[in-house]
């Protein structure tokens, strides 16, 4: 069987590359990986920090706190309950967003999708309409991505004030534009038999769609759905760093206090839920995968024919487990929508006016701004014209003084950590292979003894416990903690980001080899090959280039991650945000924000161009 | 004098730099049952879309049903499609949607956006019992409810021919009916279909390469071979030597 190489590069190449990737971006980064002050002992600290976690706290660590204040487990469950909360407003948002997005964002339901002879000239126009109107909507769904949802989250708090909403909303937009991707894309990936054969028979394109595609994506877009609401989940905790009051907030006071026995409960809870929303998604996947059987045929022989379609009716098999689950989530987003503290923005309409207005001016750049802060828009306009010249000069002034830095910072930041997870990936995923870590690798017959039996299983289960431990925590929890063991340097935030990754690399990476063709590896395993040469000798190199594939699309979503970690104080585009934000200079907040689009934007364009390759590859060979 | 059903003159077909059908000439009346036979790449599967309305010829005119496709506008031409029951190759049945949703599917043609949303989430009762009839007659009638991945291959082809029935189709076009299942099941299928043309005057038109099959069971075989019709006639006028031809077997023997 032919080993599939690589598009233009072969295997050895793309790996070289990588670890050049890795080298440039660690030399932009400087050798100094503990930065902390004169005197410090990093290790004491990390060793107090880490024996913490085995006596994690029940009760509030703080001696002073006033007899009537709110118990700590209590107030750790409140904070879990809001956590969840606004993750399941937010993506009770994001999902119908998504929809209309991804459908628009899609050309599977075009009129003319069955072309004969010559196309009409009316519909050949309603098409050139319809691909302005996708363009649109990809604009709109990679803007949406490429702000990530913290700095959503700073823009809609400074403008609207500490409303819940806004928190809510911030998070809903870039997951409506993920979704959107997403759907879209599974949607056109979908085989186009069904489709193309409901069309033969007459149907519209849009029929069609709703018939087939829409029905065959339909599972894959719910457990997609399931594990955005994970995602939903962690970034909602974060939020609480910037002061919203979720479990991030807990977090991160405990541990500025250095309660760190708090710390680790909070964390406990967090990967608690986390892993708990993982499970139930794949449960889900595997329910909808499987599909309900029919038990047994009723006795239909005696029945008139209407009698029996509707006995069979009756009997139909029906997943009840997925029914009433999806009938519960439901009544958790009603039950987030309409309880507990209110939504809304809690000030009368003339002082949100104001406010809005005032956000408004700041956020127009400083040699450009109108005289009052209650300008109307034309007025606005008007100010704007003829100082082109001084904006060009104030920008330019920014991106020289810091903004070039803290671009390449960032890349550096994304590209050294996404090496470092797929290094170590890569390491871990034959311990982690449900096929390979087992007694019996690929089922060929393996050492008697039953402790070598236990020992792969112990052994793969470990792997995948850490994968998925390593996964559950956000990044930007890891980045805040590590930062505080070894200072401000860069590195804390590449070791967060690659953690985090490595979990993620692990499943994705771990899906991709369970979902090879086995006879491969088997031969190896059958000819005599140990465990480790059957992955780097058949299932490695088999999989090289859908490894790749989700390798570029983390690599994307770490440069989205990387612009924000600089908010814990490291000279990165999100450092610049921040205070820039504390500064109240929304306008210079803006300008590094737009920074962070562009790089992203960047990253998207190349990271897709790359899948696109990597995709025609893997359908060819 | 016979109504024709599909006719072909001159017709002429490419993709790319492929001739995949050269110049052809063929009629089929209603009611016939006619077998396509010839080697993989001799233009079955492109003769059939030509007649299925699907692509239309480079040049030459094709009639289906008597009309010229070509001139026909959007409306027309789904509504001429919805008369010709298509089973493709793949049978294209969505995987995860009942047998009762897959062969409800197959009237789309002759419903509105809302009709057929209608007809997948909640059917009339009276649709309910016109497809529990079909399924009846191609004998998967306990399926109605169950997921079609559910079913084995031979019960999913009958799916994809109960969808096709419920078109309500004058003609039916088959795509390598028989090529996927074990000979059994090939018999159950090609029995089915020629009981369902016979009661119902369906005009059949099947493309396989099984002889066998081809010659036991179609009163009429069509041998095409790069692009052009090489035979047309009765089984028992195909003898020894223009199967070879037809096939390109050179001077080995064909043992028939």
């Amino acid at each position: 069987m032919k080993v599939p190489g690589t598009f233009w590069l072969g295997k050895r190449l793309a790996v070289v590359a990588l670890l050049g990737v890795l080298l440039v971006s660690g030399w932009v980064l400087g050798p100094r990986i503990i930065q902390l002050s004169e005197g410090a002992d990093p290790f004491a600290e990390a060793g107090r920090f880490f024996g913490a976690a085995l006596s994690p706290s029940l009760a509030d660590e703080n001696p002073s706190l006033p007899q009537d204040a709110r118990p700590f487990l209590l107030r750790l469950g409140e904070s879990l309950l809001r956590t969840f909360r606004y993750a399941l407003i937010a993506i009770s948002l994001a999902v119908p967003s998504g929809l209309v997005l991804g459908f628009l964002a899609s050309s599977a339901w075009w009129p003319g999708g069955m072309r004969y002879g010559k196309a009409p000239v009316g519909r050949t126009i309603m098409r050139g309409m319809l691909r302005l109107l996708r363009w649109g909507c990809r604009f709109l769904i990679t803007l949406g991505r490429s702000i990530h949802e913290l700095v959503w989250a700073l823009f809609f708090l400074s403008a609207l004030g500490d409303a819940p909403i806004a928190a809510c909303s911030a998070l809903a937009l870039p997951f409506a534009g993920t979704l959107g991707k997403v759907f879209s894309e599974l949607i056109d990936e979908q085989s186009q038999g069904s489709r193309s054969t409901l069309m033969a028979t007459g149907a519209s394109p849009v029929q069609a769609f709703l018939s087939a595609l829409l029905p065959s994506a339909l599972p894959e877009m719910l457990t997609y759905t399931v594990y955005r609401f994970e995602c939903a989940l962690r970034s909602s905790a974060v939020l609480g760093f910037i002061g919203v009051e979720t479990i991030g907030l807990g977090i991160r006071q405990s541990y500025e206090s250095l309660y760190y026995g708090e710390v680790w409960t909070q964390l406990y809870a967090l990967v608690i839920v986390v892993v708990g929303v993982d499970t139930l998604g794949a449960r889900l996947r595997d329910r909808l995968n499987r599909g309900a059987t029919r038990k047994a045929v009723p006795e239909l022989s005696k029945l008139e024919s209407g009698r029996s379609e509707a006995r069979l009716r009756r009997t139909a098999p029906r997943d009840w487990i997925v029914r009433g689950g999806l009938l519960a989530g439901m009544m958790l987003v009603l039950i987030s929508w309409t309880n507990g503290r209110e939504l809304g923005i809690n000030m009368a309409a003339e002082q949100r006016d104001a406010r809005i207005g005032r956000f408004l001016t700041k956020l127009t750049p400083a040699p450009a701004r109108p005289e009052n802060s209650t300008a109307s828009g034309s007025e606005r306009i008007e100010a704007l014209e003829g100082k082109g010249k001084a904006v060009k000069d104030w920008a330019v002034d920014l991106w020289s003084r810091n903004g070039a830095e803290a671009l390449l910072n960032t890349v550096a930041i994304a590209s050294s950590a996404i090496v470092l997870a797929a290094m170590g990936a890569a390491l871990l995923l034959p311990a982690g292979s449900r096929a390979l870590a087992r007694g019996e690798p690929f089922g060929v017959l393996g050492a008697a003894s039953r402790w070598v039996h236990w020992w792969w299983s112990g052994v793969g289960f470990l792997t995948r416990s850490l994968f998925i431990l390593a996964r559950a925590v956000p990044e930007y929890v890891y980045a805040f903690l590590l930062v505080g063991l070894l200072g401000p340097s860069a590195w804390p935030l590449v070791f967060a980001l690659a953690l985090h990754n490595l979990g993620i690399l692990g499943r994705l990476w771990g899906e991709v080899m369970e979902n090879q063709r086995p006879e491969v590896p088997r031969h190896w395993i059958q000819s005599g090959a140990g465990r480790v040469q059957s992955y780097c000798g058949s299932l490695a190199p088999l999989s090289f280039n859908r490894f790749l594939l989700f390798f570029f699309y983390r690599w994307e979503t770490c440069i989205r991650e990387a612009t924000i970690l600089g908010m814990l104080g490291i000279s990165s585009l999100g450092y610049y945000v921040s205070i820039a934000h504390n500064w109240l200079r929304y306008d210079e907040m803006l300008f590094y924000v737009l920074l962070g689009v562009a790089v992203v934007f960047a990253g998207d364009v190349l990271s897709d161009w790359m899948r696109r390759k990597l995709r025609g590859e893997i359908a060819s060979s | 004098m016979m109504e024709t059903v599909f006719e072909l003159s001159q017709a002429r077909k490419s993709f790319g730099a492929v001739h995949a059908l050269s110049s052809i000439d063929l009629q089929i009346a209603r009611g016939e049952r006619v077998a396509l036979i010839g080697a993989s790449g001799s233009g079955k599967t492109t003769l059939l879309r030509l007649f299925g309305a699907q692509l239309a010829p480079d040049r030459g005119e094709v009639r289906v049903l008597g009309c010229n496709p070509l001139v026909l506008g959007e409306r027309k031409l789904r509504e001429l499609r919805s008369r010709l029951g298509y089973l493709p190759q793949d049978l294209g049945l969505v995987p995860n949607l009942r047998v009762l949703q897959n062969v409800v599917a197959g009237r789309c043609g002759r419903r509105s956006i809302l009709g057929s949303l209608r007809d997948l989430i909640l059917p009339a009762v009276g649709v309910r019992r016109r497809i529990y009839e079909l399924l009846e007659r191609v004998g998967i009638a306990e399926k109605m409810y169950d997921r079609a991945d559910t079913l084995s291959g031979g019960q999913q082809q009958r799916v994809a021919v109960a969808r096709a029935l419920f078109q309500e189709p004058a003609v039916i076009l088959a795509d390598e009916p028989v090529s996927a299942v074990d000979p059994a099941r090939a018999r159950d299928v090609l029995e089915l279909l020629t009981r369902l043309s016979e009661e119902e005057g369906l005009t059949l038109l099947v493309s396989m390469h099984q002889l066998d099959l081809a010659r036991e069971f179609f009163p009429r075989l069509v041998g095409l071979k790069h692009g052009n019709v090489h035979f047309d006639g009765k089984p028992s006028e195909l003898g020894s030597e223009g199967l070879s031809a037809l096939f390109d077997l050179g001077d080995k023997a064909v043992v028939l």
